[in-house]
């Protein structure tokens, strides 16, 4: 009797010393993800910033003007260019649009020229800037 | 030890060694006397301390099982708690970032390694000069040797290497030289909000600006919050006045301009500009004058475009009505001053003629009527007389002169003896334009709910008349180059000799235009001011800011207004026709027709 209360004594000893030695390692890996995943996160955070550091760079007015005015045939907009979108009339559908519309259209279509996207005429070309004869407004006509 | 524990617990064994006997007989203990006593008192004390022990034992269990019923101490909580126990890869303290009123990146910390030596580690100085001049050519050969020989364990050698230095130096592989984590602070629009932003010294303390008014708050030191801020400037706006002052400055060759585009409603100042301007990644490479804020903490006299107050004044005071005048024939002589017009009319002017014409002497007359006490009183309402208060440490206040009497009052009527900053004189046209309303200017941006505090300084009606007197200059009078076709522009032209050792330079100008669109219900007020324009072959020579600034203000009008989402209107339409119409009262066809 004696001998077995010692002997469950001893496996209860085992087992409960065994548990939180378990316990500890697993905490230690835990904490060694953690801190893992800290730098991790710590690292994009910092990536984040300098991309977004860079999109605001990128993105100053100043050379988004430079651009604009190298490939857009942009002038100051005048105030009759100037509208909300209620204001634009809804386009009539041209029924001989829509009959064609689910035809494949041929390649070369004498008709289609006009819906092709032209490509940026290249030249130098500025945004309207304080000039007599200005260069822009004559690439334009 | 004998293995009884008697002895021991009894604590007297020294005292009562001999005194008693213990028998090694198992079946009977034999003690007499005060031996017994001892024994007894023992097992008493054991016992006690047992009971203690084993309390102690419970209410450790008791805790345990506690703890881990309540789930204090859950994951979540020790992974809060841990980054300030581990301080593995925290940032450095990261200073917060600035933002415009659309969310646009201003100012930002981006983290950068500087470069130190420790001295004492140092095989070879020279070597390690030669070599270090091959990476940083900006380095003084004498400096860095003496730094290198120094008995120190610590000199920086430079701070915030770009990324292509970081590895040159480490591809060096010089003993004792180190690396140390550092921020710099990035402003990605470089020059462009300078004056509003401000800039960091190299330990990333604020000493300009925004960066300095909000040190405590973007660092988050002295026990404030840290968190980032927004201010009210739009950048787009803010580029398109920029790069119009930048361009007319350079076609009339002034030496500075300043700018600024101020919400009337809220006070929020939308744009700021004051050139020559400066980048502020390195403010040290550009010259003093360049860290200068005209727009703040500049004070200029602004010439006629006071006269915008005055008529305001002698309106709000009923001194004058529209229909009245003042004969400008002459040039007022006072105190050895001599009162003349620049677009002289030699001719008897109604009220409204005098302001479109811009006429000194009708303005003086028109003060003079008023006089000193009710226009110093008049002018302090509307803040031209106290330093402003904005979210800037550089702030600059008004000059006001030494004595204000008769004098005085006729000049500062027409802008000439009282130097305000732009800011000021914006906030107040501001009020003058809006109904009436004073609003405190601001450079943060406010919710579309926040409430704003405003302080009526002068009757709505009377405004609606300076509105409509303002448009009338723009339409008629001397700032017709200010018109931007369907924005209802409407200002006042300012002309004023600059003051040089306290005397008038009469071939150096002040050239300002102060204006407010749409007229008919303002929104903005913009300002725009050259510092000694010349005049070229486009102006005929001239050089006052009908020619030279209200070109500017039309062009930042035409640009900011679709931004701002204000839309043109029809300017010949009946209805804005009616709501800007003013009479003239004008005798000068009388004289002809008779």
């Amino acid at each position: 009797m004696k001998r077995t209360i010692t002997l469950a004594m001893v496996i209860a000893i085992a087992i409960v010393s065994y548990i939180p030695y378990q316990l500890y390692y697993e905490t230690q890996q835990l904490e060694k993800d953690l801190s893992e995943l800290r730098r991790d996160i710590s690292k994009n955070k910092q990536a984040i910033r300098i991309l977004k550091a860079e999109w605001a760079y990128e993105n100053r007015p100043e050379k988004l003007q430079a651009l604009a005015a190298k490939y857009l045939p942009l002038l100051l907009v005048s105030p009759h260019q100037v509208a909300t979108l209620g204001e634009v009339p809804r386009r009539a559908i041209d029924p001989y649009m829509v009959s064609t519309k689910a035809i494949p259209v041929p390649r070369k279509r004498p008709g289609l020229k006009k819906w092709q996207s032209k490509p940026p005429v290249r030249g130098p070309m500025h945004l309207a800037a304080f000039k007599k004869n200005n260069q822009a407004a004559r690439i334009v006509k | 030890m004998s293995g009884d524990p008697f002895p021991v617990l009894t604590h007297g064994n020294m005292d009562a060694d001999g005194r008693f006997t213990v028998s090694r007989n198992k079946t009977s203990i034999h003690l007499e006397g005060s031996a017994k006593e001892t024994l007894e008192q023992g097992r008493n004390r054991l016992v006690v301390a047992g009971f203690l022990f084993a309390f102690c034992f419970v209410v450790l269990a008791g805790r345990l099982v506690g703890l881990a019923w309540s789930g204090i101490g859950t994951e979540e909580e020790v992974a809060n708690i841990a980054p300030k126990k581990t301080g593995i890869s925290q940032p450095l303290g990261a200073r917060a970032e600035i933002y415009d009123r659309n969310g646009v990146l201003l100012a930002t910390t981006l983290n950068t390694v500087s470069l130190y030596a420790d001295p004492r580690k140092i095989l070879n100085v020279d070597y390690a000069v030669q070599k270090l001049r091959g990476v940083f050519d900006d380095l003084n050969e004498a400096s860095l040797s003496t730094k290198l020989s120094a008995k120190r364990n610590f000199v920086w050698i430079k701070r915030h290497l770009t990324p292509a230095q970081h590895r040159a130096v480490n591809d060096l592989g010089i003993p004792g030289l180190f690396f140390e984590d550092e921020e710099k602070r990035f402003y990605p629009l470089g020059s462009l909000v300078s004056h509003m932003i401000g800039y960091t010294d190299i330990d990333n303390n604020g000493i300009a600006g925004a960066e300095k008014y909000f040190d405590d708050q973007l660092a988050g030191k002295n026990g404030t919050k840290q968190a980032g801020i927004n201010l009210s400037v739009d950048v787009r706006v803010q580029h398109a006045l920029r790069d119009e002052l930048a361009q007319y400055m350079s076609v009339f060759r002034a030496i500075g301009a300043s700018g600024m585009v101020l919400d009337v409603t809220t006070g929020e100042v939308v744009a700021m500009a004051s050139l020559p301007d400066f980048d502020p990644n390195r403010p040290k490479d550009y010259p003093v004058d360049s860290k200068f804020n005209k727009t703040t903490l500049g004070v200029y006299e602004m010439g006629s475009t006071f006269k915008t107050f005055t008529t305001a004044m002698a309106l709000e005071h009923r001194s004058v009505s529209l229909r009245d005048g003042y004969d400008a024939t002459n040039p007022i002589r006072i105190a050895g001053f001599r009162i003349r017009d620049d677009h002289a009319k030699k001719r008897w002017l109604s009220v409204p003629e005098i302001y479109m014409y811009s006429s000194n002497i009708g303005t003086a007359k028109m003060a003079e009527a008023i006089g000193p006490k009710r226009h110093k009183a008049f002018l302090r309402r509307l803040g031209l007389l106290d330093k402003p208060v904005i979210e800037l440490p550089e702030v600059g206040a008004p000059i006001l002169p030494p004595r204000w009497n008769r004098l005085e009052t006729m000049t500062i009527s027409y802008g000439h003896g009282l130097s305000v900053s732009p800011l000021q004189l914006s906030a107040a046209i501001g009020a003058i334009v809006n109904g009436g309303q004073l609003v405190q200017p601001t450079i943060l941006k406010k919710n579309s709910d926040a409430s704003v505090e405003s302080k009526q300084v002068i009757r709505k009606q009377v405004s609606d008349v300076v509105r409509r007197l303002m448009r009338l200059v723009v339409e008629k009078g001397t700032g017709k180059k200010a018109a931007a076709t369907g924005y209802l522009v409407g200002g006042k032209t300012g002309t004023a000799e600059k003051a040089v050792n306290g005397r008038y330079k009469r071939d150096a100008l002040i050239t300002s235009f102060v204006s407010a669109f749409p007229m008919n219900d303002p929104r903005y007020v913009v300002f725009a001011m050259l510092d000694e324009p010349k005049g070229n072959s486009s102006t005929y020579g001239f050089r006052s800011a009908g020619w030279t600034t209200a070109p500017i203000v039309s062009r930042v009008i035409t640009r900011i207004a679709p931004i701002l989402k204000i839309k043109p209107m029809d300017e010949e339409s009946p209805s804005v026709q009616k709501a800007l119409h003013i009479p003239i009262y004008s005798r000068e066809k009388k004289h002809e027709t008779f």
